[in-house]
């Protein structure tokens, strides 16, 4: 994807170890509507298996993921 | 839904012991799952007033979190906390002597729920 996608909400979370960053998503997308996108930003190096976890669980989804540096990104959308 | 029962035995002794069934229990409740705690033999220590404050979760650098901060989280997150009767009696507390929002339950309650509990996973 050349340009990034245009988020409704960011999330940084880097620096933030677990279950920091799942909790904080929670709580975030709580505030989200349905369809609502939110950007994730994470350091931690678990984030990418949990994330996973936590949108098989939620029903949310994972639009698209990225990591630069060390800074992972996921976009996901509000879909449960 | 489904559901995770968690139980904890830790103590005060065991500080590095203390933090690691209530971040699952709150990343739990995160992923939407029901989830509560089931605080025995030395666990209803850490539910002692006061003593959450000052109990810090080591790490290795030693700038370690009081564990409070953990059960603050968890119980915003709607992680119900459970104590076992006799282990209060076991250290000399009551339920006056415990933080808010913790429900005291005896054998047969933790039995039934954990049988209705997708999983139960002791520490």
């Amino acid at each position: 994807m050349a340009t990034e996608m245009p988020v409704d909400q960011t999330l940084d979370c880097k620096g933030m170890l677990c279950p920091l960053p799942i909790v904080k998503l929670s709580k975030a997308f709580k505030t989200l509507e349905q369809g609502q996108v939110l950007l994730l930003l994470a350091t931690d190096p678990g984030s990418q298996p949990d994330i996973e976890a936590w949108k098989k669980r939620t029903g949310n989804e994972l639009i698209q993921q990225s990591k630069e540096d060390k800074v992972f990104k996921f976009w996901l959308r509000k879909t449960a | 839904m489904s559901s995770i029962l968690y139980v904890h035995t830790g103590g005060v002794k065991t500080p590095e012991r203390s933090a690691t069934p209530i971040y699952l229990a709150s990343t739990a409740a995160a992923m939407d799952v029901e989830v509560g705690i089931y605080f025995t033999v030395n666990g209803p220590q850490l539910l002692e007033k006061g003593v959450a404050e000052k109990l810090i979760v080591p790490k290795h650098d030693g700038e370690g979190a009081p564990l409070i901060r953990f059960i603050t989280q968890a119980q915003e997150l709607g992680v119900e906390f459970y104590v076992c009767q006799p282990s209060l009696d076991l250290h000399g507390l009551t339920q006056d002597d415990l933080i808010d929002d913790v429900k005291m339950i005896g054998g047969a309650a933790f039995n039934d729920m954990a049988l209705d509990a997708d999983q139960v996973i002791c520490f």
